[in-house]
C-alpha cells in the first residue's frame, strides 16, 4: 500500500460512524472505545471538518446524542447523519404512508408523518420488536398493496453490543424481501444518497472526505462508491476475515479511531 | 430420448393428493391397493413440519390407508439423516409435534441450526442465537424454504424468509433438504434398490413435486386436486409426463401403460 502521506493528501473532512467506531452500545448506556473520546476531541480541535454518519434506529438521536456526552463525547444532535429525518423527507416527497415497523423509540421521529392507510412499510432497526407477529402485519401490508414499497433504515447484517453481535435491520428487510418478490429501498447507508446528504452537510466534497467505520461493507464500501477515501476499524463489529474481503478493500486499516486520528492529524490537510 | 427402464417404484405426495386434512380423496385407498397388487415399491412423501411421522401415519392408518411406518418420508427425516451424517449437535427449529422425529439426537451445545415452520420460534432472540451458532460455523438446514402459507385469517410467512435473514445475517447457504431438492428425492429411493429413471412421482404440486421428481430423472403425475391451480401444468418446462383428475386416474393410467 502507498505511504499515508498519499493516502491521505488533501483530506478537509472525516464522518465518523458512531456505533463500533466511537463506542459500543448496551447495558447502562454503553462503553466507549478505549481512546475514542479523546481521538473525537482531537479531531475537532483540528481544521478538519467532522460529522457523524450513522445507521441507528433503535435510539432517537437525543438519546444516542445523551448517551455519548454522558460517555464524555464532544457530540452534538446537529453534527449527526442518520436515517429517520432522511426518511421522512422521502416519505413526504413521495407521498407515502407508511405501516411502521420499528423501536418505539424510534416512532416519535415519525410523529408527523400520516400514517393511517398505509401504502408502504418502513423497517427500522425494531430489536426485539422483530417478533413474527409484527414481521407477519409488515409483511400482510405490502402483500395487500398493488405496489408494494419497503423502505429499510440501512442495509446492515449485524452490529456489536457489549453482549455479543446482534442481527441488525438487513437480515429482516431481505426476509420480506424474500418473502414478498419485491426489493427494498435503502435509507441509510450504504445508500449514496445518504452519504451524499452528509457530505453536504459536512460541507466538503467527496474526494476531501475520508469515512471512519466498522462495517467494511455498509461504512467501507459504501463511502469509497462514493468517492470517499474509508478506514476500516479492527473494533466493533469487525471480524478478521473483513481484511480479506473479495471485494471492498480499505483505504486503511487501523486498529481503532484513535490510530486513525493519529494519522489524519499527521497527514491530512490542515 | 433415452429409453426408460421399468418402473419399480412410486412416490405419492400426501396432502392434497392422496388426502386432504382428516378427509380421505375419493377411490384413494383402493387406488393404493391395486399399486400394491402390481408389486410396485411405494414412498409416501411429505415436506411436512408440523407433524412427526407416528402422527402421519396414525392419520392415515385411520382413514383406512394400507401404509407402514418405513414406506413414510418426510423432510423431518431427511433433516434427520443429515444430522447423523455430519454428527452435529443441532439447535432445533421445530414445530414441537415434529421433535419425536429428533428422538435420540444431541441437542445440548448445539453446533448446528435446523429450521422449520415454527412461528413460535421466529422471535428476534432466538433468531439471534441462531444466527451466532452460525457465524461461528454451525451449519444451516432449512427443512424448506417455503414464502408464505395460507391461515384462515390470511398469509402467513413461512420458514423462508427467516432462513434468507440468516443466510444474510452469516453469508453462507442453507442446506435444504425438503422437495423439490434433488436430495430429497435421492434420499426417499434409497433403500428401494431403484433408480429415479425407475420411479414415478404423483403429486398437487407442480413445482415441489413434479417439477422437482423431474429435475432429478423421475417421471411426474400432476394430479388436479388439492394446490392445483388451472394451467399449473404450463409453468414447469418440461411439462408434467402426465396431468390428470387424482391420484386414482394416475394409478390407473399407471397400471395400464407403464408396466
Amino acid at each position: 500500500m502507498a505511504a499515508w502521506g498519499d493516502r491521505l493528501a488533501g483530506v478537509r473532512g472525516v464522518l465518523l460512524d458512531i456505533s463500533g467506531v466511537l463506542y459500543d452500545s448496551g447495558e447502562g448506556g454503553g462503553r466507549p472505545i478505549a481512546g475514542s473520546v479523546d481521538a473525537v476531541a482531537r479531531l475537532k480541535r483540528s481544521g478538519l471538518k467532522v460529522r457523524f454518519c450513522t445507521n441507528e434506529s433503535q435510539k432517537s438521536r437525543g438519546r444516542l446524542v445523551g448517551e455519548l456526552r454522558g460517555l464524555g463525547f464532544d457530540v452534538s444532535e446537529a453534527e449527526v447523519t442518520s436515517p429517520p429525518p432522511a426518511a421522512r423527507r422521502l416519505l413526504q416527497e413521495r407521498g407515502l404512508r407508511p405501516h411502521l415497523l420499528v423501536h418505539d423509540e424510534v416512532r416519535s421521529e415519525f410523529d408527523h408523518i400520516d400514517t393511517s392507510n398505509p401504502n408502504c412499510v418502513l423497517i427500522g432497526d425494531a430489536g426485539d420488536h422483530f417478533s413474527y407477529r409484527n414481521l407477519n402485519r409488515a409483511f400482510q401490508v405490502l402483500m395487500g398493496l398493488a405496489d408494494p414499497v419497503l423502505l429499510s433504515l440501512g442495509s446492515g447484517r449485524y452490529y456489536k453490543q457489549s453482549s455479543g453481535l446482534m442481527l441488525d435491520v438487513g437480515c429482516y428487510m431481505k426476509a420480506l424481501e424474500y418473502a414478498c418478490g419485491i426489493q427494498a429501498e435503502v435509507v441509510g447507508k450504504p445508500s449514496p444518497e445518504f452519504f451524499r446528504s452528509a457530505l453536504r452537510e459536512l460541507g466538503v466534497e467527496a474526494h476531501q472526505a475520508v469515512m471512519v467505520g466498522d462495517d467494511i461493507v455498509g461504512d467501507v464500501g459504501g463511502a469509497q462508491r462514493c468517492g470517499m477515501r474509508a478506514l476500516q476499524v479492527r473494533t466493533g463489529k469487525f471480524r478478521p476475515s473483513d481484511e480479506q474481503h473479495p471485494e471492498v478493500k480499505a483505504d486503511g486499516y487501523v486498529d481503532n479511531l484513535a490510530e486513525a486520528v493519529d494519522l489524519l492529524l499527521r497527514h491530512a490537510d490542515q | 430420448m433415452a429409453a426408460r427402464r421399468a418402473l419399480k417404484a412410486v412416490l405419492v405426495d400426501l396432502s392434497g393428493t392422496i388426502h386432504v386434512e382428516d378427509t380421505a380423496l375419493p377411490g384413494a385407498q383402493e387406488a393404493l391397493k391395486r399399486l400394491r397388487a402390481a408389486s410396485l415399491t411405494v414412498r409416501f412423501v411429505t415436506n411436512t413440519t408440523k407433524e412427526s411421522k407416528r402422527d402421519l401415519l396414525a392419520r392415515l392408518k385411520k382413514l383406512e390407508f394400507d401404509i407402514s411406518e418405513d414406506e413414510i418420508f418426510t423432510s423431518m427425516i431427511a433433516a434427520r439423516n443429515l444430522l447423523e451424517e455430519k454428527q452435529v449437535r443441532p439447535m432445533l427449529l421445530v414445530h414441537d409435534q415434529a421433535l419425536a422425529d429428533f428422538k435420540g439426537i444431541q441437542t445440548r451445545d448445539p453446533n448446528a441450526v435446523v429450521i422449520g415452520l415454527a412461528p413460535e420460534h421466529f422471535h428476534y432472540q432466538t433468531l439471534n442465537e441462531a444466527f451466532r451458532l452460525i457465524l461461528n460455523g454451525a451449519p444451516l438446514i432449512a427443512i424448506h424454504k417455503s414464502k408464505y402459507y395460507k391461515k384462515i385469517d390470511g398469509l402467513a410467512l413461512g420458514p423462508g424468509p427467516f432462513v434468507t435473514a440468516l443466510e444474510y445475517a452469516t453469508d453462507t447457504e442453507a442446506i435444504v433438504v425438503g422437495k423439490p431438492e434433488k436430495t430429497f428425492f435421492l434420499e426417499a429411493l434409497r433403500g428401494t434398490g431403484c433408480e429415479p429413471e425407475e420411479a414415478i412421482m404423483i403429486g398437487d404440486d407442480y413445482k415441489v413435486d413434479v417439477g422437482g421428481a423431474q429435475d432429478v430423472g423421475m417421471l411426474g403425475i400432476l394430479v388436479k386436486t388439492g394446490k392445483y391451480r388451472p394451467g399449473d401444468e404450463e409453468k414447469i418446462s418440461p411439462p408434467p409426463y402426465l396431468t390428470c383428475e387424482s391420484f386414482l386416474h394416475a394409478v390407473d393410467h399407471i397400471l395400464q401403460h407403464l408396466l
